[in-house]
């Protein structure tokens, strides 16, 4: 599914530093960890050009000297710290790679218990995709900047001002020359990442344009072949490979000219270094070691720099990926309790809709001024055409939503005085499309009362008719149902998700009735769990079944918004209006999908 | 670069060894990538070549004090040597690229017409997120392959054989004993690296569970907040949270092993040579000048074998991704071309079946058996029947997506497999249950069938025809307005009339046709049921018929059930019969009884 409709954000070149503190912040829990492993390479680093300094030593005072016990000493320090080093690395790696798992931890943890409390209309709005992307991606780059991130300029920050220090020591005035040229590598660094920065952005969009494309022609390929359309999907294609090539090779010939460039910059460096090293060695102001020292360091130092530069670009890519972490982070519930919501322990009694005004978009109301009063006990059933309102008032009544004028009461409570446990925990929701959680028959039927016995939930199965098909299965109701429930047929997932809610014992029911068809012996079941849940329970049903309709004890006919017909199954008929008119087609239409079932095993007359 | 060049060839380049079908898959750029390796290969050596001139810096200008003259020489060789460098790793990296991006965009360009025309078994049973993701991250991944990892492999080995022949040229013993260590340190490379995919295959797999976990969440949130289950769903989610952390941190710590063990090896071998060399120098059996180049050179031969290790682990996903390609490219293309029978002229439209046959490739039995019929031209043909009788697959037979496997099956007095494929496609239309719409302008989506420039009066000609015209009238673009989520999204009655349109534009001879309008308001179904009649008008057509009204125009009714025709005539003749169809009948009129007797009796 492509997220093309949506607004991906773009991230600007400049550098957001409340961002970066506010990501810094992330590590404060695990400080410590922190701590070690930034010292741990101050000292990693220290060693780095400790040995570049004793290789210095080696030759000056162990071979030009002709010392072998000075030789030897130098040699054993070298050995002695390769393994002190060694455990450093041990440690950083360590240190700063568990810091990394923890804070992605940290963060899924608190993203996800963020999006629990998200109201429905940020998931109505949202592509799950986005979501998706911000809880592992995001959170991922963003664990990877706090640490590796942190370790490479670390790293390199240190290892320059080491071997800086080192230089001035031998001797200033070539370090100076050499520091000259620093400048100048990090603003060709600057300007390369840039570029190759912005190259990356436009790649990343050619490359899921390309995607789509991929995606879609896979998805429609019958099409495709039906209408033998494979030469031309090829020419257009082509048009986004090639662009695609154009901006990949770009990018990665920007990236080639980098390094020369850096090297370039410091075999000046270097030269300078050996012309004016030669001539301070002509005069006695320096040793041969301390020239090797010196272009040892030059090259020791480039590394970093690179390695700098590279982070530096990273950086940015990382505080956007902050920057939507938070944003998802800081996103405010629209439904929340109010201060003072209670729960008055049961919402039995009468519901009332008294002129409620709702819109998902100002432009397009979807409700006006609607007026229901339903008494307790009572079973509705909502009929009317697509897009008439019939799913908003259930959104409404679950308060996934909240009217946007007039109220809805529930007993003698404003219901958006109650508290939003104090009403889902009553509420029992059968949906169109069922979803079940993957796992066993059993835990998804158990949703409904979490801490319910075997028996309880053979009971509710039992109820709702769901009972016989999961015994007729080999493992019964530790049957695996696969993920989304994709391992079983749509009748089946209907028949748990009423067992689900039977468990559940709601106070209210809330059904949006399935269009779909399935077999004549599901069918039966499914009416049969259906009017177990309608008994004695104030209902409401968005229904396309006859029978649910007929045996409701008023229909609300629903057109444009509000209430267009109002009463009985045998009121209404007689009134020969809308309803009629739609009783009539639904009941023609309903032959016509028995065509469909013919020829396969009715069940025997209860 | 062009398309013909990829289309035919690639098939050929497949080999049971991957690293040799990578090899040849890099067929028309090997030169490329021969000369980005051999570019880098003597950039290696002019590096090499800057230490010699640090050697012969020391021991000729310093030391023998003839400085004046050579000085600004060394300067300048190090600065033009840093030149030839830099620009032969300029160049082999611009090549490389090259080499790569073209290797990549004619493998993209092959997948997605290779999958295109391979058959509709193929399609029925793979899922389209798999193929994607071959199409796209195992690409990738053989991109990667190309444009890094094979290259670097190349400089490594390149720069350590440069490099000890140089080495070895300075001086022989020294040189091999500087490498002592180096087949230990690729063993135990090799080792740990085995280890370390495994632990990082569970750390991925964790996160896939992650993933779907999250997913579900997402998907059910109606769920979730309905049984006001939002803790459970937390714990739930926290226990594959730190199960992940878990697997993270045992992947670090092998990690962590690896690295100072290697390093450990590395810097102890980097120490023996350099006493080795002091020692030398001490007893006068090398110059100072060589042991500073060879100071200098040895860190060029231990480090890249230190980063092999790193790299064939690399590699070895790029050779993964290969050997998921390569299974795509294996299977067989549907032949479009492929027919005996040429016709000119588009077809009457005269079929006649005898003792026709069909099973399904991967085995399950026959599902259609002795199907006798001969259909004029012009004729509607309805077939009825429950799910799994056989219907569609009777259907399917028509355009050749599926070929029948006995009997023999007429088109016009010529066996219909002596057809092409392209040919049957052009004059058989077909409107499905659930028609797909691309992500383009409703203009390009009606115009999709046609291998033309489409002009505006014939577009709307076939949209009045399918009753759609004037709705699209409403759209804000009118016919260029986007279909999908980036533009408008069209409900099932749109989409039908839109297919419906593109049919027409398209004015098959034979026509299949699947009635049903389910998810439909009766107005639509009203508008669906004109535009489907003008549709049929003079052509051949089959309809499977759900709506009990197609039954009535139908000039020949077919009862199917289990693959076989258990009925056939007019509606007046079969409704005379004992049967599934006066069954059918039979419950309508019962249901209009019924129906009458409830509303009379309020």
């Amino acid at each position: 599914m492509s997220d093309f409709g949506f607004e991906e954000e773009e991230f600007g070149t400049s550098f957001s530093g409340k961002t970066f503190r506010r990501m810094l912040g992330q590590t404060r829990p695990h400080w410590r960890r922190l701590v070690g492993f930034l010292l741990t390479i101050a000292l990693v680093s220290a060693l780095d050009s400790g040995f570049t300094y004793i290789g210095k030593q080696i030759v000056d005072q162990g071979i030009l000297a002709n010392d072998r016990a000075a030789l030897r000493d130098w040699v054993r320090l070298y050995g002695g710290l390769i393994f002190i080093q060694a455990v450093g690395v041990f440690t950083f790696i360590f240190l700063a790679g568990v810091l990394g798992e923890r804070i992605r931890y940290d963060l899924r943890r608190t993203l996800f218990s963020h999006l629990q409390q998200l109201s429905l209309s940020y998931f109505d709005r949202t592509p799950v995709g986005w979501i998706i992307s911000r809880v592992t991606s995001d959170t991922d780059r963003v664990a990877e900047l706090l640490t590796w991130g942190l370790l490479d300029i670390s790293w390199g920050i240190m290892n320059t001002t080491t071997a800086v220090i080192f230089m001035l020591i031998i001797n200033w005035r070539m370090a100076l020359i050499v520091l000259a040229a620093v400048p100048l590598i990090v603003i060709a660094a600057i300007l390369f990442q840039k570029r190759i920065l912005a190259e990356f952005r436009n790649l990343r969009k050619i490359n899921s344009k390309m995607t789509g494309t991929l995606a879609e022609s896979i998805a429609g390929v019958r099409v495709t072949k039906a209408l033998g359309r494979e030469q031309q999907n090829l020419l257009e294609f082509g048009d986004l490979t090639g662009a695609m090539y154009r901006s990949s090779f770009r990018a990665a010939w920007l990236s080639a000219l980098f390094l020369p460039v850096v090297q370039l910059i410091s075999a000046f460096a270097v030269g300078s270094v050996a012309w004016y090293g030669g001539l301070q060695f002509q005069l006695g102001g320096m040793t041969l070691g301390g020239i090797q020292a010196f272009v040892s360091y030059i090259t020791f130092m480039l590394w970093p720099i690179q390695e700098m530069a590279r982070v530096f670009a990273e950086m940015q890519h990382a505080v956007a990926s902050a920057e939507r972490v938070f944003s998802l982070m800081d996103s405010l519930p629209e439904i929340v309790d109010r201060p003072g919501a209670l729960d008055p322990g049961t919402i039995l009694g009468d519901i009332v809709f008294e002129h409620v005004d709702f819109w998902y978009d100002e432009q397009s109301p979807v409700l006006k001024d609607f007026n229901l009063h339903v008494r307790r006990g009572e079973t509705i059933a909502l009929v009317g055409p697509t897009g008439a309102g019939k799913s908003t008032i259930v959104n409404l009544l679950a308060r996934f939503y909240e009217p946007k004028a007039g109220t809805i009461r529930i007993g003698d409570h404003d219901y958006t005085d109650l508290s939003l446990k104090a009403i889902h925990s009553r509420l029992g929701m059968v949906l169109q499309t069922p979803h079940l959680f993957s796992g066993s028959i059993l835990a998804n039927i158990r949703y409904g009362q979490l801490d319910a016995t075997q028996e309880q939930v053979e009971r509710a199965a039992r109820i709702a008719s769901a009972h016989d098909f999961i015994m007729e299965m080999k493992e019964g109701y530790a049957t695996e149902v696969g993920e989304g429930g994709g391992l079983l047929s749509v009748g089946q997932k209907q028949l748990i998700s009423l067992a689900r809610a039977v468990l559940a014992d709601p106070e209210v029911f809330i059904m949006d009735e399935a269009t779909s068809s399935v077999d004549t012996l599901t069918e039966v079941r499914i009416q049969h769990g259906i009017e177990a849940l309608m008994e004695g329970r104030t209902s409401f049903i968005i229904a396309h079944r006859l029978s649910t309709i007929k045996r409701a004890d008023r229909i609300v006919l629903i057109q444009n918004g509000r209430i267009a017909e109002l009463g009985s199954h045998a009121e209404l008929l007689k009134a020969r209006g809308h309803y009629y008119r739609l009783y009539t087609q639904q009941f023609r239409r309903q032959l016509d999908a028995e065509v469909e079932t013919l020829g396969t095993p009715s069940p025997a007359p209860a | 670069m062009a398309v013909e060049l990829g289309t035919s060839d690639l098939r050929d380049t497949l080999a049971t060894r991957r690293l040799v079908g990578l090899w040849r898959l890099a067929s028309g750029f090997r030169r490329l990538l021969l000369l980005a390796t051999l570019g880098v290969g003597v950039a290696s050596f002019a590096r090499a070549s800057s230490y010699l001139l640090v050697g012969r810096f020391v021991d000729v200008v310093l030391l023998r004090e003839d400085l004046r003259r050579q000085l600004p020489w060394v300067a300048a060789g190090f600065i033009g040597l840093a030149f030839v460098q830099g620009g032969l790793t300029y160049a082999s990296g611009r090549l490389a690229a090259r080499s790569a991006e073209g290797i990549t965009k004619r493998l993209r360009e092959y997948l997605f017409d290779h999958l295109q025309r391979l058959s509709f078994a193929y399609h029925a049973q793979a899922r389209t997120g798999e193929l994607v993701q071959r199409s796209t991250s195992d690409v990738d991944a053989i991109r990667r392959f190309f444009a890094d990892q094979a290259i670097n492999a190349g400089r490594i080995v390149l720069m350590f054989l440069v490099n000890l022949a140089v080495l070895i040229q300075l001086d022989a013993q020294l040189g091999l004993l500087s490498v002592v260590v180096v087949p230990i340190t690729v063993s135990m490379s090799y080792l740990f690296f085995r280890r370390i995919s495994k632990a990082y295959e569970d750390y991925q797999e964790q996160e896939a569970v992650l993933s779907a976990a999250l997913q579900e969440n997402l998907a059910g949130v109606r769920v979730v907040k309905a049984f006001a289950r939002q803790e459970f769903e937390r714990s739930k989610f926290d226990a594959e949270n730190w199960e992940k952390f878990r697997r993270g941190r045992r992947l670090l710590i092998m990690h962590s092993l690896h690295w100072p063990i290697s390093d450990i090896l590395s810097g102890l071998q980097m120490l023996f040579g350099l006493t080795i060399g002091a020692l030398m120098v001490m007893e006068g059996r090398i110059s100072i000048g060589t042991y500073l180049a060879y100071s200098g050179l040895i860190i060029w031969i231990i480090w890249p074998i230190r980063n092999l290790g790193r790299l064939v682990v690399e590699m070895s996903s790029g050779l993964g991704s290969y050997g998921r390609v390569a299974e795509i490219i294996r299977e067989e293309r549907e032949p479009l071309d492929e027919g005996s029978y040429r016709p000119s002229r588009p077809p009457q439209g005269e079929l006649v079946f005898k003792g026709i046959g069909f099973a399904y490739p991967d085995g399950g039995g026959e599902v259609l058996e002795d199907i006798d019929l001969h259909v004029l031209p012009g004729q509607v043909i309805a077939l009825l029947g429950p799910t799994g009788s056989g219907k569609t697959s009777l259907v399917n037979l028509l355009p050749r997506f599926y070929d029948y496997t006995s009997g023999s099956l007429l088109l016009d007095g010529v066996e219909l497999k002596a057809y092409p494929r392209r040919y049957l496609r052009r004059h058989v239309g077909i409107v499905e249950q659930e028609p797909f719409l691309f992500s383009r302008t409703i203009r390009e989506n009606i115009a999709y069938g046609i291998g033309r420039e489409v002009s505006p009066a014939e577009l709307e000609t076939a949209a009045r025809a399918a009753a759609i015209h004037d709705v699209i009238l409403t759209f804000p673009a009118g016919y260029d307005t986007l279909v999908g989520e980036r533009g408008v999204t069209l409900s099932g009655g749109q989409k039908q009339r839109v297919a419906i349109a593109r049919t027409l534009l398209m004015d098959p001879r034979i026509l299949i046709l699947d009635d049903s309008t389910s998810s439909v308001d009766t107005e639509t179904e009203a508008l669906i049921r004109t535009a489907l009649e003008r549709l049929m008008q003079g052509r051949t057509s089959f309809i499977i018929a759900h709506r009990v009204q197609s039954l009535m125009i139908a000039d020949l009714i077919l009862v199917l059930q289990g693959g076989r025709i258990v009925q056939r005539g007019s509606h007046a003749e079969l409704v005379g019969e004992d049967g599934l169809y006066r069954q059918i009948h039979a419950a309508q009129t019962r249901i209009e009884v019924e129906l009458e007797r409830e509303l009379a009796g309020v």
